[in-house]
């Protein structure tokens, strides 16, 4: 019993110390600069919560719509804003941020860590997430919200018919939201791999650990193509270039691919997490560990990989081959393989086990009945001639609600109510949230396993009104009021929540017999998680272990303390878990706060089309962010040269493959991403796009290309040759060859732009010149980058912030330049160099 | 218990003017079994899994068992249930799937014929249809006449918008994309009235974009072809105030055969012969046409036709009763 | 060459990837081959499923399969002779390959009995 537990002296002198220098500020200063990811976590659902209570009320208003034929309740304008925002709101602004804020939360506790590793991106993703969130729906409040449906399919998005700022409003806030969830997916990629506690190898990992390794990783590389759509099209509507305009070369369809790359993978992203919890409740309250951990962790992979092979079912009806729906079809139905093997996982788990239907498992069980029978629909839905059918009407609807209401909601609060007393140190209420449970799942019920049939009997989806003579009358009735019954029992749920606080029994500790890390510590958690960090022998420490708790509040584990006054943890091995490094993080800082206003400024300006003030919005985003990459490494403000430092393990940033690498790493996967996406369209409209007009000549000089292309070699190798000699411990002239190396990419970029100009490009007549100027700007945006963060390095060598002792930067900026080396010469052959060979033309 | 209610309710009410489960053609009678089979199978897999999870939590005494015992048991459990239940269910689907989508490929007939086309446009919101002939090509709106009882392909595209062409009672969907032609074949077993719905979200008044659709002996079919290739008899002087209205204000859009070449909106040569009005929107019969031209902003709102407020109450009665009159 | 040779190993957590990334990549060359085929040189409806692009993506289908399978037997093995983390990778990535291998074979089925273009 927590209370009754008097922590010992040394324990108290430990937290005192630890608080110091790992606690959140105090004063409204203190609200702005948390990087704490606990406190981020926490905030990210809480935001995700309101965003799903708006959410929800734009179901309602839908719901009484529908209830009744012939009904006006809203005229079909609201209607149209009211649907699309509902559907908005649920997936980017609901279900993603808030299965992010669950794993930014938990993660650090599970495998053993302090913090994420890179604490200000967290907090930088959340500004972004809550002010992209605040500029979307406040198009709603100002009645100009989008209204083209939640996949905006063009040209009804586009310019010609929807020339309102709905449209904008969608394509800006959601690429601000897709920003925060991109800063989690490389964070959290980073941190599983990096930073778990010692011993902890990938075969002992948490199952958790693992479904959100495979979630970020696919935020990681399943969101940029619908940032590059979202890009185009807003290009489209503010500069007129017609990339899915007919007339002008485009094509509408390349829409629809680039939504449905990022759209499918969406749907995992939000199951996988939500499997996660799933595959973690079952086996605390089975009592026993998880059969079959090795299938689990190859169906998450598989479902990882499928995912992405199945976007073009959503799109059955536009006309593609038949051999090719097949493929998809085909692909689609493959992915009821890895959801089976966890069912199965999951019921022999239970069978061999002594299951308790305490109050999470009631929730894991109607995610249990409601998800089983979304997937089976789903496989119905895989089959090409009924996809047809019902593609597009009330049964898709009803399924969709299925997958992902079953699939994430119940789960989710499965979870909540699980990891409360985690986070408050009180029990939930078994009474209100078995009523809640039983409200919201017959109301649940009761809407949607009817929506099938309204489905089949033929209503489309998206009507605001249906005439009486249909036959739909009773069905859309029942529907609505199981729709209400829902709302009520979410609403007995969160009474639930917030009454729990205040009247609900205290927790005891590991409340549920558990057998993760997060249970080992104080409830609710210190602010470093972890006084002393313990080494992991198995897959179940609390079982193993059950005094681990104390152990670790003691100091008896490694690295305890923070006299040094660095918030530290313990870099592994990715594979093993061995100790590699110890990484130290940045504290509290309000430039992450400054850096997403001047995104938000940019956001704005560009829907009220001041454009100079957007420019100015991103120059000054550009140059937070790198004052705040400013304050690394040997800085002064990180971690000093010879300030108490510990030799082995050595601190990262006198490494050459810290986090920061791997960060670096991720992120370029994601770039890489954008850049597919972008080849992609460029292949797309040239085979495909219907009036696609070809040059007989490419416009580009090949001899400014191939010069541009030799200085961006030529700094790469050089680059190359100096990061190397630096971990042999050369620094001679680094400074100086850095500055050299800056030079030859402001030589690139020189070229490039003189590339451009000679171009002559006329981006608003053809889709031809319009997606060359995005591909150049592309290069051009990360050739910069590269120079200036060469330059940036060239004068942290002369400050004596990069040397021999601190050799960790150059090899981060390498690994830009090397991606911009490959990306160059792809696009320059892709662009430039396969229209003459394959002798352009119509 | 939602689930007995669905099925109480449902299979007493297949039918309706667009329901998949009432079909009228091959394609959506091939489709409707399916549905059928794969809700019975899925329905077993469903409450199997369902009770197998519900069972597992009741008190009951368990077997010991050596680690290496439930290993084998749990083993058995996912190579069972999570490879060989979905295996054979999505292998049986596929094999059962793609002969179904199959016979519903625009491939050529057996006999070398062609079959008839009709091409069909979709705009926001509302039908275009064309029939091609070497005879004279027939265009209307908003309803479409097709022969039963033998395949016909629909050529369809949009005109401004994504749109999409469904006929549940006949078979799938078919996306209306601008820039490109889409066909689908469709065939109807025997004369009679089917529902068809804009599928894809067209805009604010897509829930309004329905298509009238009637399939006729082939006989009728080509007399009622052969009807609207007729030239327009002489205009008469009764309508006369209303053709000057209709020239003033109505002609710069709409076609009416031999009088007036609009081409923005539906062409109204034989509209006092057509079943509703607005595509869908309200019925035909006495009167329907002036309610629909003063009211129409009301009934359908958003829609293209700018509103007639400007216009007098009897000059909207007039031009009403002389369109009824069009009928070939 | 050092680097991708350690990552070669049945051993290596790379294996986890490796075959579903076949699997990928045999997927997108499969509809991208099929789109671009049909783009230019798209045959005779009546011809059926015995067409020059069946064949093509039959026989390309078949060395992605062969290649699978082998990865899979070569896991399978190493992972009999390890123990502890070199075992788990092996044996997940076997059986991943095994997977691969199967989602091949089956999502290439309709090349023997749909034409292509159509």
């Amino acid at each position: 019993m927590s209370e009754t537990m008097r922590p010992s002296p040394e324990a108290e002198r430990l937290h005192r110390e630890m608080e110091a220098v790992w606690g959140n500020p105090r004063g409204w200063r203190g609200l702005f600069s948390v990087v704490n990811h606990s406190t981020l976590g926490l905030r990210f659902m809480a935001t995700g919560l309101v965003f799903f209570l708006l959410g929800g009320v734009l179901a309602m208003l839908v719901r009484t719509q529908l209830a009744l034929p012939d009904q006006a309740f809203m005229s079909p304008e609201i209607y149209a804003q009211v649907t699309t925002m509902h559907g908005t709101v649920m997936m980017f602004l609901f279900a993603i941020p808030m299965l992010e804020g669950l794993a930014i939360y938990l993660i650090p506790k599970m495998i053993g860590a302090r913090d994420l590793v890179c604490p200000r991106l967290t907090a930088f993703g959340y500004w972004c997430y809550l002010f992209g969130g605040i500029i979307l729906f406040a198009s709603l409040l100002l009645e100009m919200a989008p209204d083209s449906g939640w996949f905006m399919y063009t040209p009804l998005s586009s310019g010609e018919f929807s020339p309102g700022r709905g449209s904008d409003f969608w394509l800006l806030g959601i690429t601000f939201v897709e920003i925060s969830a991109l800063s989690a997916g490389v964070e959290l990629t980073v941190s599983i791999l990096r930073t778990r506690a010692p011993g902890m190898a990938l075969h002992r990992m948490p199952l958790f650990a693992w479904y959100i390794l495979a979630m970020a990783l696919m935020i990681v590389v399943g969101f940029p193509p619908l940032i590059l759509g979202s890009v185009l099209l807003e290009l489209e509507r503010a500069a007129g270039m017609p990339f899915f305009t007919v007339a002008g070369g485009g094509d509408p369809i390349l829409w629809q691919h680039l939504f449905w790359l990022f759209g499918h993978p969406e749907v995992y992203i939000i199951f996988l997490p939500a499997a996660g919890i799933v595959s973690t409740l079952i086996p605390v309250f089975a009592g026993r560990p998880i059969v079959g951990y090795g299938w689990v962790v190859a169906a998450i992979l598989i479902t990882g990989f499928i995912s992405f092979g199945l976007w073009v079912h959503h799109m059955f009806t536009v006309g593609i081959p038949q051999l090719a729906q097949a493929f998809f079809s085909a692909a689609s139905m493959l992915v009821a393989v890895p959801t089976a093997i966890q069912v199965f996982v999951w019921l022999a788990t239970l069978w061999l086990g002594k299951p308790r239907m305490s109050l999470p498992m009631l929730w894991v069980s109607g995610f249990l009945v409601i998800f089983v029978c979304g997937g089976l629909t789903g496989v119905m839905l895989a089959l090409v001639p009924f996809n047809w059918q019902v593609h597009d009407t009330h049964f898709v609807v009803a399924h969709l609600h299925y997958v992902l209401v079953g699939g994430m909601f119940f789960p989710l609060l499965a979870g909540v109510t699980y990891w409360l007393p985690l986070v408050t140190g009180r029990m939930p209420s078994e009474r209100l949230g078995r009523l809640g449970f039983w409200l919201t799942f017959l109301g649940f019920n009761l809407t949607f396993l009817i929506m099938h049939w309204t489905g089949l009997l033929g209503m489309p989806r998206r009507v605001y009104t249906y005439d009486s003579a249909m036959g739909w009358d009773l069905y859309n009735l029942i529907s609505s009021i199981g729709g209400f019954m829902m709302a009520a029992g979410v609403a007995v749920v969160l009474v639930d929540l917030l009454l729990h606080g205040r009247y609900g029994r205290s927790a005891p500790r590991n409340p549920w017999g558990a057998d993760t890390l997060e249970w080992s510590l104080a409830m609710p958690p210190a602010s470093y998680n972890f006084a002393s960090l313990p080494r992991v022998e198995g897959r179940h420490p609390l079982w193993e272990t059950p005094t681990l708790g104390d152990e670790i509040a003691r100091g008896e584990h490694a690295r305890p303390g923070a006299a040094h006054g660095r918030r530290e943890l313990l870099g592994s091995e990715a594979l093993t878990g061995r100790v590699r490094e110890v990484i130290h993080l940045p504290g509290n800082s309000l430039l992450p706060l400054y850096a997403a206003l001047c995104l938000a400024v940019v956001c704005v300006s560009l829907l009220a089309r001041l454009y100079p003030l957007a420019l100015l919005g991103l120059a000054g985003a550009g140059v937070l962010l790198l004052r705040w990459s400013w304050e690394n490494g040997g800085h002064r403000r990180a971690a000093p040269l010879g300030h108490d430092e510990p030799e082995a393990p050595p601190l990262h940033s006198r490494t050459a493959d810290g986090p920061g690498r791997w960060t670096m790493g991720v992120a370029l996967l994601a770039d890489g991403a954008f850049f597919l996406s972008l080849l992609f369209g460029w292949f797309y409209l040239w085979t495909v796009s219907p009036e696609w007009q070809m040059p007989s000549r490419s416009p580009l000089s090949l001899p400014l290309l191939l010069a541009s292309g030799a200085a961006l070699t030529l700094g790469t190798l050089w680059l190359e040759r100096r990061v190397a000699a630096l971990k042999r411990g050369r620094e001679a002239g680094l400074a100086l060859a850095l500055s050299a190396i800056a030079a030859l990419g402001g030589l690139h970029v020189a070229l490039l732009v003189m590339a451009l100009l000679g171009a002559g490009l006329a981006p608003t007549a053809t889709a031809h010149d319009a997606t060359l100027l995005v591909g150049l700007a592309y290069l051009l945006g990360h050739g910069g980058l590269a120079a200036v963060l060469a330059a940036l390095q060239a004068w942290r060598a002369g400050l004596g912030l990069v040397g021999a002792r601190l050799p960790f930067e150059p090899g981060v900026v390498a690994l830009l330049w090397r991606y911009q080396l490959g990306v160059y010469w792809i696009l320059a052959a892709a662009m430039a160099l396969l229209p003459r060979l394959t002798g352009a033309g119509p | 218990m939602a689930l007995a209610v669905a099925l109480a309710t449902g299979l007493a009410g297949c039918s309706g003017s667009h329901s998949i489960l009432d079909p009228a053609g091959q394609a959506a009678r091939d489709v409707a079994s399916l549905w059928w089979g794969m809700l019975a199978g899925f329905g077993l897999v469903f409450v199997g899994v369902v009770a197998l999870w519900l069972a597992a939590f009741r008190p009951r005494e368990r077997p010991a068992r050596s680690p290496d015992q439930e290993r084998r048991l749990a083993r058995s459990w996912i190579l069972g249930g999570g490879i060989l239940l979905p295996g054979a269910s999505i292998l049986l689907l596929l094999a059962f799937g793609v002969p179904t989508g199959q016979r519903l490929l625009p491939l050529p007939l057996p006999g070398g014929e062609t079959p008839r086309v009709i091409e069909v446009t979709g705009h926001q919101w509302w039908w275009e249809v064309r029939y091609p002939d070497e005879a004279g090509e027939v265009v209307t709106a908003n309803h479409l006449v097709m022969p039963a009882g033998e395949p016909v392909d629909f050529h369809v595209t949009g005109a401004d918008v994504i749109h999409a062409f469904w006929v549940p009672r006949l078979g799938g969907k078919i996306d209306m994309i601008p820039g490109r032609i889409n066909r689908i074949r469709l065939e109807a077993d025997a004369p009679g009235v089917f529902g068809a719905q804009c599928a894809e979200y067209c805009g604010v008044q897509h829930a309004h974009m329905q298509l009238h659709l009637e399939a006729v002996a082939p006989a009728a079919f080509e007399d009622w072809l052969a009807a609207r290739r007729e030239p327009p008899p002489e205009p008469d002087d009764a309508h006369a105030a209303a053709r000057d209205t209709f020239a003033a204000h109505c002609a710069s859009c709409h076609r009416v055969a031999g009088l007036y070449q609009g081409d923005s909106g539906p062409d109204l040569s034989d509209i006092g012969a057509r079943a509703t009005l607005g595509a869908g929107t309200l019925a035909m019969e006495e009167g329907a046409i002036a309610r629909w031209l003063a009211e129409h902003q009301r009934l359908k709102p958003g829609n293209r036709m700018p509103a007639h407020d400007h216009l007098a109450p009897e000059d909207l009665e007039a031009l009403g009763a002389w369109l009824e009159t069009l009928v070939p | 060459m050092t680097v991708l040779r350690r990552w070669w190993a049945p051993s290596h957590p790379a294996q986890l990837l490796l075959g579903l990334t076949l699997w990928s990549l045999w997927f997108v060359v499969l509809y991208g081959g099929l789109s671009v085929a049909c783009a230019l040189a798209p045959p005779r409806p009546g011809q059926g499923a015995f067409t020059a692009i069946n064949g093509g993506l039959a026989l390309l289908t078949l060395a992605t399969l062969a290649l699978l399978g082998w990865l899979a037997w070569r896991g399978l093995r190493a992972g009999g002779v390890s123990v502890g983390g070199s075992r788990f990778i092996a044996l997940t990535g076997a059986g991943l390959h095994l997977f691969s291998a199967a989602g091949v074979a089956f999502v290439g089925l309709p090349i023997v009995t749909l034409p292509p273009c159509l």
